[in-house]
C-alpha cells in the first residue's frame, strides 16, 4: 500500500479488478515505467473475490481456478512487476490539458484529494447490476428484494444470509450460481424465473446449479407483482405472452422472503461520460479503436466497462492488449488512425472493437441477438467461419489475420451471422 | 429389460440431450451427442457422477468474515450437501495462506482435501 502519491505517471488505470490489473501488466509489458492502479474497494481483485465458485482461468492459466485464486495469482504478478496500487481510492475526475496530458483527481480514504498527471489513462471500472427499477416490477417495496451479486458478497465475504426462502428472477450465470450457493448454505430456493424462452446462463450452470438440486427453472415466465409490507412475503409469477406481456389469467403465487434479481449488467461509465468519451448505445460502453482507444486520444478502455463479458479469461486478454497500447501511447508511439468501421449486421447485437486498421491481427468480440444453429459468420466478403451454434449468453470471439484486410478497400465492413445448412447433417 | 436415462451434456453451450440405454449396470447405447465428449459425459454420469465443490467457512481476525474454500478433487454428487454441512462446521483463525489444507481425506475419500482459496492476513 502506497503512502503518498504524487507526480507524473505514464499510465494510470482506473479500477483494480481483473481488467485493471491486466491493463497494468500490459502497460508494463510495453515498456511503460510508472504505472498506477487506483481501486475504490479496500482490496484489489474486483468481483472475482466474491465469485468463490470454480471455472476461471481455463484459457489464461490453463487450469480451473476459483475467483479468489485467479485474483490472487494475478495480483502477485502485478506486485512482482513493481506497479503502484492504491485501494480505498476513488477517481473523481480526469481532465485533459492542452498538451494532451491527463490530470487524474483521486479521493483517498483518510488522506483527502490529490492529483496525479499521466500521459495515458485506462478505464477499467467494470459494470454494475441492473436493479428492480430497471425492470419496473409492480407491487410494494419491502426488504428482501436485492440483486444476486449483492447477495453473493453478503454470503461469500460478509457472512450474512439474505433470507431463508429464495426466489430468483433471471437465469443469468450469477443467478444460477447463487441458487446453488444458497442451497449449500441451507436456504430453500423455490424457483428461478426467466423471461426469455431460453436460459441466459451456460448449460453447465443450469445442470450443475439447478438440476442437481431439483430447483425448477420456469422459462418464458416473469415476476408480475411483489407482496409484503416490511418484509417480502410472496410474489406473483406469470407466463408471458407475445411482447413479453405477463398473462395474469395463468399467474400463480410463490411464497418467499427473498427475491434475487439476476437481470443483467450495465457498464459503469459515469467517469467516461464526464470526460466526453463517445459511448455505443448497445454495449453502453465506450466506442473503441483496434488499439482499445476511446474517442479521446490517450484514453483507453477494457473489460466490463467496455462490454459485459462472460469469461474473465477474455477480460484478461483484452486488458493486456489495452494496457500495451496505453503504454505505447505514453511512450510517444502513435499508430495511424483506423480506417475501417465495423457494422453489426444480421443477428449481430454488437461487435468490439468498433474500428479496424489493415496490417495487424485483430481479435473481434461479438454477441448474437438470437440462438442459431448451425450458422456462418461472415466478415464482408473477406472471410467466413462455420459455427455449430451461437447463443446470446456466450460471447463469440474470433481473429482476423493481418493480410485479410489488405484486400479490402471500403470504409465499412459488415459482420453477419447467417443460418447455414450442413450437407447431409443430422 | 433395457432402461433409458436422460442427461443434458455440459461439455459446451449446445447442451445435447443425451439418452443412455442400459440393462442393469451395463450400458447398451448412448445417443444424442454431436461430439465424443457427450458419450464420455453420459458414461461418467451413469457410473460415478461427481462434482467439484466450493463454499466458505468462518474466519476470525481477518478483514472479511468468510474464507473461500474448495475440495481438491470432485466428490460423489450425492454427497455434495453432506460435504457442505461438514465443511461449515469449520472455524479458522487468520492468517491463512492460499493452498493451506484445512481437512485431509475428506468424507473418507483418500487424497481429497479441503483447501483455502485465498490468503487472508491478520488484521
Amino acid at each position: 500500500m502506497l503512502g503518498r502519491i504524487e507526480g507524473r505517471y505514464d499510465v494510470v488505470v482506473v479500477g483494480g479488478g481483473p481488467a485493471g490489473l491486466g491493463a497494468a501488466l500490459g502497460a508494463r509489458d510495453s515498456g511503460a515505467e510508472r504505472i498506477l492502479v487506483v481501486d475504490r474497494e479496500p482490496e484489489t481483485g474486483g468481483i472475482l473475490l466474491q465469485c468463490i465458485h470454480s471455472g476461471f482461468g481455463l484459457h489464461h492459466f490453463k487450469e480451473e481456478l476459483t475467483g479468489p485464486e485467479y485474483a490472487e495469482r494475478f495480483l502477485e504478478r502485478v506486485v512482482d512487476h513493481d506497479i503502484d496500487v492504491i485501494s480505498g481510492s476513488y477517481v473523481s475526475s480526469v481532465g485533459i490539458d492542452s498538451d494532451g496530458d491527463k490530470h487524474v483527481r483521486i479521493l483517498r480514504e483518510g488522506r483527502g484529494i490529490s492529483t496525479v498527471e499521466s500521459k495515458s489513462v485506462v478505464l477499467a471500472m467494470g459494470c454494475r447490476e441492473r436493479t428492480r427499477g430497471a425492470v419496473r416490477i409492480p407491487g410494494t417495496r419491502p426488504s428482501g428484494v436485492l440483486t444476486a451479486g449483492l447477495a453473493q458478497k453478503l454470503v461469500n465475504m460478509m457472512g450474512m444470509l439474505p433470507g431463508k426462502r429464495i426466489a430468483i428472477l433471471g437465469s443469468g450465470d450469477i443467478g444460477l450460481i447463487m441458487a446453488r450457493r444458497l442451497t449449500l448454505e441451507g436456504c430453500e430456493v423455490v424457483g428461478v424465473f426467466e423471461l426469455m424462452p431460453y436460459s441466459n446462463g451456460l448449460t453447465r450452470n443450469v445442470v450443475q446449479c439447478l438440476e442437481d438440486f431439483g430447483i425448477p427453472l420456469h422459462l418464458s415466465t416473469t415476476v408480475a407483482q411483489i407482496h409484503g409490507r416490511d418484509r417480502l412475503e410472496k410474489i406473483t409469477v406469470a407466463p408471458v405472452g407475445p411482447g413479453f406481456v405477463p398473462d395474469l389469467s395463468r399467474a400463480w403465487e410463490v411464497e418467499c422472503d427473498t427475491l434475487l434479481l439476476s437481470i443483467g449488467l450495465v457498464p459503469e461509465n459515469e467517469l467516461s461520460q464526464s470526460l466526453g468519451v463517445e459511448l455505443d448505445v448497445i454495449t453502453r460502453g465506450p466506442r473503441v479503436s483496434s488499439s482499445m482507444e476511446t474517442s479521446l486520444p490517450g484514453i483507453f478502455a477494457c473489460g466490463n466497462v467496455l462490454h459485459v463479458h462472460d469469461l474473465v479469461d477474455f477480460v484478461t486478454e483484452e486488458a493486456l492488449k489495452a494496457g500495451r497500447f496505453a503504454g505505447e501511447y505514453a511512450q510517444g508511439i502513435r499508430r495511424p488512425k483506423d480506417n475501417i468501421t465495423l457494422v453489426p449486421g444480421n443477428n449481430v447485437r454488437y461487435c468490439v472493437p468498433h474500428t479496424l486498421a489493415p496490417g495487424r491481427e485483430h481479435t473481434i468480440y461479438m454477441r448474437a441477438k438470437e440462438p442459431m444453429k448451425p450458422c456462418l459468420i461472415k466478415v464482408g466478403d473477406l472471410m467466413q467461419r462455420k459455427l455449430g451454434f451461437v447463443v446470446p449468453a456466450e460471447m463469440i470471439m474470433f481473429k482476423i489475420k493481418p493480410d485479410v484486410l489488405d484486400r479490402f478497400h471500403g470504409d465499412t465492413l459488415r459482420i453477419d451471422i447467417l443460418p447455414y445448412e450442413k450437407e447431409g447433417g443430422r | 429389460m433395457s432402461q433409458v436415462e436422460k442427461f443434458v451434456c455440459i461439455g459446451c453451450p449446445i447442451g445435447c440431450p443425451l439418452q443412455l440405454t442400459h440393462e442393469g449396470q451395463e450400458i447398451v447405447e448412448i445417443e444424442g451427442a454431436s461430439c465424443n465428449r457427450g458419450a464420455k459425459y453420459a458414461r461418467q454420469e451413469f457410473t460415478d457422477p461427481r462434482r467439484g465443490m466450493s463454499t466458505t467457512v468462518w474466519i476470525d481476525g481477518a478483514r472479511w468474515k468468510r474464507l473461500p474454500v474448495k475440495v481438491s478433487a470432485p466428490i460423489p454428487k450425492d454427497r455434495v450437501l453432506e460435504a457442505a454441512g461438514e465443511i461449515h462446521k469449520l472455524r479458522v483463525e487468520a492468517p491463512v495462506k492460499r493452498g493451506d489444507v484445512l481437512l485431509r481425506d475428506f468424507l473418507g475419500e483418500p487424497g481429497v482435501e479441503v483447501i483455502a482459496c485465498r490468503t487472508m492476513a491478520r488484521e
